[in-house]
């Protein structure tokens, strides 16, 4: 009874955990553009936006092997997410795989706590990785935002580009129909209005 | 006296080759393999795969028979379970691109279907699993339910992701019925051999390290496109597809040495013979088939020569009907690598 509580306990702390963390809508500013479903999401990578005194055009460089990943994830077809994106993203299949994923640690759990070659010690070590494999998994497959969110590292960005230091963050590759965006690229900074004291 | 035992010891030493030169054979040909799959990966999978995927089905069939019992006795509900499960698994299998032809799938409609078969697959295995361990009352396998239920959980999250990893995990199947026999046939050599394995992990390791940066095969045509989609270059678009190729036609390869060569060759005499019907203990026993058994593998036989003739003729086509098919082989494994256990 006790090891079926203690089953029931981990359970539930994993499903707390993982939908109040659970990956937010794509955020897009919609006074900015209304992404309609001919929008397609390409990869995540990372961006530098930098200062050069001595530029005269800004430029935009991108990696040879990044750019092969974007041919690569173009040539794949409208619409594909990436590795991670292609994990359950069908409601239906991600009930399943939660109640398969609820006996299996339920299961384990017991199976722990009823083992008799086990002292008290290495149950409670087996238990505690047990609980975090089970959060990294759950946080890594529904993506969640576990840590800071993507806008954090731009935080400082208005005063980096002041200063003249670069800014290093995620960025979110998309290609969207021309005549949403006028032909021209669009960086979106995902910064929020600041108070007169500098805090968020 | 001491002359005597020398003597008598003398010509079993000369036979069979030192444990040594088995570690050289397999990092050799492991070292060998890696090189031709990462140089060509391409054109040396489309000659072993014309070479040696029939006739290590061949090889695998009289392996099989060796281990089948003449009175199934008490495992006669594991053997049943066996081959219902993979008559209709199979079955199922194979029908699935006719399904797809029929009607018009959404992406996720197709994918619970795929999670519904890897499902069955699972849960097959699960049962077999069970009906081993009662066989098996020392042994501690309940920890294989959780593992069983994860599993289901992970291909419930990404079907295709499960269907591809049991491309790659395959072919390692065969390393572990080596590892099995060479156990009881040549305890000696099990150590080196397990020593050896240690050594794969290390040329995948460098493989993905030299391979990881190049840019993906020119998949123009038809059969390489089928090449590159069937090593997951539609699931992992981010990797190079020369990579993906190549390390799993390096898997192949492997596979293919143990089955063609290493279990023939290191094996016992009755799989040394692979000519002599007599030597597959279900035709060579009073109460056996050894008509049926003949029979079984001529016909085998007459159709790796009808797999060559079709990939002579229209080797695309050929391989699709092959690798769709050859699940029967694949969820073969299963059940006799749980009687080995």
């Amino acid at each position: 009874m006790r090891a079926l509580l203690f089953a029931c306990c981990v359970l539930f702390l994993c499903a707390v955990s993982v939908n109040a963390d659970l990956a937010p809508s794509k955020p897009v500013d919609q006074k900015v553009s209304k992404p309609t479903q001919e929008t397609k999401y390409l990869l995540h990578t990372s961006l530098e936006i930098a200062t050069d005194a001595k530029a005269y055009e800004a430029k935009l460089q991108i990696p040879q092997s990044q750019l092969e990943h974007f041919r690569a994830a173009l040539d794949h077809g409208p619409g594909n997410p990436p590795i991670v994106g292609g994990i359950a993203l069908s409601s239906t299949r991600t009930i399943i795989a939660g109640l398969l994923m609820f006996l299996a640690v339920s299961v384990a759990g017991i199976l722990i706590a009823r083992a008799s070659s086990f002292g008290r010690t290495q149950k409670t070590i087996a238990a505690l990785v047990l609980f975090a494999v089970v959060i990294g998994a759950a946080a890594i497959i529904t993506r969640g935002n576990a840590g800071p969110p993507g806008s954090y590292r731009w935080r400082n960005l208005p005063q980096s580009l002041a200063k003249g230091e670069a800014t290093i963050g995620g960025v979110d590759i998309e290609v969207v129909p021309d005549d949403q965006i006028s032909g021209r690229m669009r960086l979106i900074i995902p910064l929020k209005k600041q108070n007169t004291s500098g805090e968020e | 006296m001491q002359s005597a035992i020398e003597l008598k010891q003398w010509p079993t030493a000369r036979s069979v080759p030192s444990a040594r030169f088995f570690v050289a054979i397999v990092v050799l040909c492991t070292v060998a393999a890696a090189v031709f799959a990462s140089w060509l990966p391409l054109q040396v999978s489309i000659v072993t795969v014309f070479l040696f995927a029939g006739p290590h089905n061949w090889f695998e069939l009289r392996y099989f028979l060796t281990r089948l019992p003449v009175r199934f006795g008490r495992s006669r509900n594991f053997f049943l379970t066996a081959f219902v499960g993979l008559g209709v698994l199979t079955l199922v299998y194979v029908s699935l691109p006719f399904v797809y032809n029929a009607g018009t799938w959404s992406e996720d409609a197709w994918s619970t279907i795929i999670a519904t078969w890897n499902t069955a697959l699972l849960v097959w295995l699960g049962l077999l699993v069970w009906l081993r361990s009662k066989q098996k009352t020392r042994a501690n396998w309940a920890w294989l339910i959780p593992l069983g239920l994860a599993l289901c959980s992970l291909n419930w999250l990404g079907p295709d992701f499960f269907s591809l990893s049991l491309v790659y995990i395959h072919p390692l199947i065969a390393l572990w019925f080596l590892d099995r026999h060479l156990r009881r046939t040549r305890p000696a050599w099990s150590r080196a051999y397990r020593r050896c394995l240690c050594v794969l992990p290390l040329v995948v390791a460098g493989m993905i390290w030299q391979l990881s940066q190049t840019s993906s095969l020119a998949d123009n045509n038809g059969l390489f496109w089928r090449i590159t989609q069937h090593s997951g270059a539609e699931v992992l678009p981010q990797v190079s597809s020369h990579l993906l190729v190549s390390v799993h036609l390096f898997l192949e390869m492997l596979h293919y040495a143990v089955w063609i060569v290493a279990l023939p060759l290191i094996g016992s005499t009755a799989m040394a013979k692979v000519w002599d019907v007599k030597t597959v203990p279900v035709a060579k026993h009073p109460k056996g088939f050894p008509r049926l058994i003949a029979g079984v593998l001529i016909v085998a036989l007459v159709a790796v020569g009808v797999l060559w003739f079709g990939f002579s003729i229209d080797y695309a086509t050929t391989r699709d009907i092959y690798f769709t098919v050859a699940i029967a082989h694949v969820l073969a494994e299963a059940p006799f690598l749980l009687r080995m256990m």
